[in-house]
């Protein structure tokens, strides 16, 4: 088909009474002509018109004929198609209504895989000109991962000193706040942030310039989110006051729903930066010094490598770097290296939300689409199955519209319009499982999800888009193509005169496709069920695994606002609730060293000199409360509250691995912060301490973030500022959570987030159950629609071969062997698809294990638990054994006279 | 009636008449028609009903495109001219109707 034949074909069906009247016009035209011809030579008007009308021969015949030649037939055709489609639905409806079912399952539920998708990677800001936007990073070397970041100031000469970018803006984000005591997530923009990017308002007005000031009016944007989450979208919302972290701000203007700032999860709102230190209290009045990402719109003259040159040439000419700049990091083989030159500068491609570089997190969704997708490939083997079915009992039907005439391209096109008017129907169908799917996921998620994590994580139904559509769509038409296509064709490849006479030809049992598939569906179960198995058994062993500290009455409550520190002490230690209270920073790295160097020639290169640790200041109390034992020595005493007391507790593994075969307590251990990455490391240098404790390892799922094995403690006090409060509870500590929140929200309106210790520690048991029943549900769900099309080619089989199984029957054969002759048909299928299903997960499982370096999936699921693969396959062989047992009941109950007297 | 019954065309030879006539500029179809008469001498008879439906298959095989243009009759009417793959085509056709029309005329006389 030319592009001219399709031009002209789709003139000719968008404006069919025009093509239709040229028409008309052309022939009228010629018949007009030919009879002025016949005038000339001397024959009356009437004789003359006579005489061209007999010469051109019927009108609308030629009219027709160039209809034909024109191309609108392809549609009359697909209207007829339609049409008898629809008849032969109505004559067997409940296939029809299988088909849509079965593939309306499978569409739906990848379609809520595409939908989740869409939504983080698909649908990108509306921004003008995205290609243009580059966002500004200072890698510590080339090519580490480690940035500098840059401060306000640094983004205020950029913008004074350099012409790389058209316009640029900075922003800090996410940071958490309170409005109105709901937590929220914010973003903190310069007052350029909306101009710059291009975007409008849905209600009131952006933020300006004038606004990122301290004089000025607390103001703030919300987005589309944090409007319908707040206010319910309530239009009015313009002018009011609301309260962020206790203070009042001007609600000025409400962001589309399509505008998300940049992010893939939008913040509740923007705010002015200039108001920094109103969330991050530690840069009251330094507000120039807080770190901020830039990023800029390219200068249209420069290209990328011009404009990081330029940069580069910027930042190594900017004498006042950050004081952070100038920390040794040193590792390794016992020298020290200083950082590298600090200006290298990174430009990154930012598309509108996502970063165009480096961009592995679509990759997850990859097995995700597989495993939703392996229910519509299931779904889809079914109807090829049912659909080969039904070709046989409609060869008849097929064999007398090819003996009179029909081509079999013809048949076969009609044959896969039905499949494909099934197919869309389907679609729709898939849009509302998709629909309830996300809806019942997303309830059975929030009700089993601790309260605190819900109000967190804050998720709701994904929009639907045009992306959607056509993905669903696309989804039927190919699916059409896996399903229809294969039966069509078998079903036209006929002898004709055999089936007339209503004989079956060999080629019409396609047993050996019909196999494959019932393998290929076994397999995937088996795949799926096995995943789930796995989770499960995962998701057992983590709840059973001992934290290893006190969870059943612990409370953490961290102190996010130092100005408030006093206060909230206060409150914590007056609270009837509270029994016992501690306090400890975050893990920081740092690097010790051991100063003996009588030792030092024995050590092999087992106990290095240096080693990397995770330092942690911990008041004396903190292995009290959280139940860690102290093994050898002594914790800190009431006196030892800060660094200068020069003692530290080291964990077990820490001490045999810097003292293998002495005892460490009494020894002396260097300790140096190393953490450039922290933007104000609290000003630590080498200092000596003495170890006084040695403390239980705690290992289980609180381990890598809280309790790391090669760390030293440091003692604090919970005056200390960086510090967290972890407290013991009376009672039930759900309640406490409640009772402290409500109290100290009253202290601290930007109070953070206070978990229970038991529900950090069930994070990790609670993913794997989410996982666990994904898999399960889609592991279900693929049995079923296996064991359905297990029953229905077997019965066909059975039907199939009754006349065989008749005679045989009759020349001597027992129910047993008439059974066993139907159950083989399926076994070698069954065991074959167990098989490839059992060993694709073992491989996927070595593969992902040999993949994962860090050991952490090893650590969470046990991918090779026989367990799992043992139970599933029980499951399977027995499901496929009841669905064959009544197809093979129905073979062993044939009569034989019955059969013989019907031929 | 005057004239004997014309004979039918040779299948296929149709469109490559039409290309042909073409070759000298656009035309509208009972031009057409008439031209191959004439410069047949009247031994080719366009038969008419068949001459529209050929001129809208090649108009879809994009060989032909019409315009719509004031006629002699002051009548708009359908003219047709060839575009640059028509041409192409009329000569492919063109060449495999000379080896054909040799051919044939080589047995005719010889065998």
């Amino acid at each position: 088909m030319s592009v001219r034949d399709a031009v002209l074909r789709v003139r000719a069906l968008l404006a069919p009474r025009r093509v239709e009247r040229e028409l008309d016009e052309e022939l009228a035209f010629h018949v007009e002509l030919e009879a002025r011809k016949h005038l000339a030579a001397g024959l009356s008007p009437a004789d003359a018109r006579h005489r061209a009308l007999a010469r051109f021969g019927s009108i609308a015949l030629v009219a027709d004929q160039c209809r034909d030649a024109r191309g609108t037939t392809f549609f009359d055709t697909l209207a007829r198609d339609v049409a008898y489609a629809f008849r032969s639905f109505r004559r067997a409806p409940l296939a029809a209504l299988t088909i849509v079912v079965t593939v309306g399952l499978g569409l739906g539920l990848i379609t809520v895989v595409f939908t989740v998708y869409s939504t983080f990677f698909l649908r990108v800001d509306a921004v003008r000109n995205p290609g243009e936007l580059f966002s500004v990073e200072r890698p510590t070397a080339p090519g580490s991962e480690t940035r500098l970041p840059f401060t306000r100031s640094d983004y205020e000469a950029m913008r004074r000193e350099t012409s790389v970018f058209t316009d640029s803006f900075a922003t800090v984000r996410p940071l958490r706040a309170r409005i109105d005591g709901r937590r929220v997530s914010s973003a903190l923009v310069t007052g350029n942030f909306f101009q710059m990017l291009g975007v409008s308002p849905a209600l009131g007005r952006t933020l300006s310039p004038d606004d990122d000031d301290r004089a000025g009016r607390p103001v703030i944007v919300l987005s589309h989110r944090g409007w319908s989450n707040l206010f319910s979208g309530d239009p009015t919302v313009i002018g009011r006051s609301v309260r962020v972290n206790g203070r009042p701000y001007e609600v000025v203007g409400v962001m589309p729903a399509d505008f998300r700032g940049l992010a893939i999860g939008p913040p509740d709102y923007w705010a002015p930066l200039a108001l920094v230190d109103q969330f991050r209290d530690n840069y009251a009045d330094r507000e120039n010094e807080s770190p901020v990402d830039i990023i800029g719109r390219l200068n249209p003259g420069l290209n990328a490598e011009a404009a990081t040159a330029a940069l580069d040439t910027w930042a190594s000419q900017r004498a006042d770097l950050p004081p952070s700049a100038g920390l040794a990091g040193a590792f390794g083989g016992g020298g020290k290296t200083t950082v590298a030159n600090p200006s290298f500068i990174r430009l990154r491609s930012r598309q509108g939300t996502l970063l165009a570089d480096g961009n592995e997190a679509p990759l997850v969704f990859v097995p995700i689409f597989f495993a939703f997708g392996m229910i519509l490939m299931i779904g889809c083997a079914n109807v090829a199955n049912l659909l080969l079915a039904r070709g046989v009992s409609r060869q008849r039907e097929i064999g007398i519209r090819l003996s009179v005439g029909a081509s079999r391209q013809r048949i076969v096109r009609q044959l896969l319009t039905e499949s494909l008017l099934l197919a869309l129907v389907a679609a729709a169908c898939g849009c509302a499982i998709s629909w309830l799917f996300q809806h019942g996921a997303l309830y059975a998620a929030t009700t089993t999800m601790p309260p605190e994590v819900a109000e967190a994580l804050n998720l709701g139904v994904l929009a639907t888009d045009w992306r959607v559509f056509v993905f669903l769509v696309a989804g039927a038409i190919v699916s059409t193509l896996i399903f229809g296509l294969a039966p069509a064709l078998q079903a036209t490849r006929l002898e004709l005169v055999r089936t007339m006479r209503g004989e079956m030809t060999r080629d019409m049992r396609p047993d050996r496709a019909r196999h494959a598939l019932i393998a290929l569906q076994v397999g995937a179960s088996a795949l799926l069920l096995i995943c789930s198995g796995i989770f499960l058994r995962s998701a057992f062993d983590a709840a059973r695994l001992d934290p290893g500290v006190r969870t059943s009455d612990t409370v953490v409550v961290p102190i996010l606002n130092e100005s408030r520190r006093a206060v909230l002490l206060q409150a914590v230690t007056a609270h009837p609730a509270v029994v016992a209270l501690a306090a400890s920073s975050d893990k920081m790295r740092a690097v010790a060293e051991v100063p003996d160097s009588a030792e030092a020639t024995a050590r092999t290169a087992s106990s290095p000199s240096l080693v990397r640790v995770d330092q942690i200041a911990a008041s004396p109390e903190y292995f009290d409360v959280l139940g860690i034992d102290i093994v050898r020595g002594r914790g800190f005493t009431q006196a030892e509250r800060g660094a200068e007391a020069g003692v530290v507790v080291v964990t077990e593994t820490l001490a045999r691995a810097l003292w293998p075969n002495r005892d460490a307590v009494g020894q002396v251990v260097h300790l140096q912060a190393s953490d450039t990455a922290q933007p104000n490391p609290p000003s630590m240098p080498s200092r000596a301490f003495t170890v006084v404790g040695i403390m239980r390892d705690v290992n289980g799922p609180l381990a890598p973030d809280f309790f790391p094995s090669w760390a030293v403690y440091v003692p604090t006090g919970a005056e200390s500022p960086g510090t967290g409060l972890t407290l013991r509870v009376r009672g039930d500590p759900e309640r406490a959570r409640q009772a402290l929140l409500e109290s100290l929200i009253a202290v601290d309106p930007g109070l953070g987030e206070i978990n229970t210790m038991r529900t950090i520690a069930g994070m990790q048991a609670y993913i794997l159950q989410i996982l666990f029943w994904v898999t399960i549900v889609l592991g279900g769900l693929a049995l079923a629609l296996t064991l359905s099309g297990l029953f229905g080619v077997l019965s066909y089989v059975v039907e199939q071969r009754v006349r065989d199984i008749g005679v045989r029957m009759a020349l001597g054969a027992t129910t047993r062997h008439v059974a066993g002759l139907v159950l083989t048909q399926s076994f070698r299928s069954v065991a074959i698809g167990l098989l490839a299903g059992g060993g694709l997960a073992a491989a996927v499982a070595i593969v992902l294990t040999a993949l994962d370096d860090s050991g952490e999936l090893g650590h969470m699921v046990r991918v090779l638990d026989p367990v799992p693969y043992v139970a599933s396959a029980l499951v399977i062989a027995t499901a496929c054994l009841l669905a064959t047992s009544i197809p093979t009941l129905r073979a062993a109950r044939i009569d034989p006279i019955e059969i013989l007297r019907k031929e | 009636m005057p004239r004997q019954h014309a004979p039918d065309l040779l299948p296929g030879t149709l469109d490559m008449l039409i290309l042909r006539t073409l070759q000298n500029g656009s035309m509208h179809g009972w031009a057409i028609s008439e031209r191959i008469q004439q410069i047949s001498q009247d031994v080719l008879q366009i038969n008419q009903g068949s001459l529209y439906p050929a001129l809208h298959r090649l108009e879809h095989q994009g060989w032909i495109e019409a315009e719509w243009a004031v006629s002699e009759l002051g009548r708009r009417a359908k003219y047709y001219q060839l575009t640059a793959s028509g041409r192409r085509q009329l000569a492919v056709e063109a060449s495999e109707w000379e080896r054909m029309s040799t051919a044939i005329a080589r047995v005719m006389r010889l065998a």
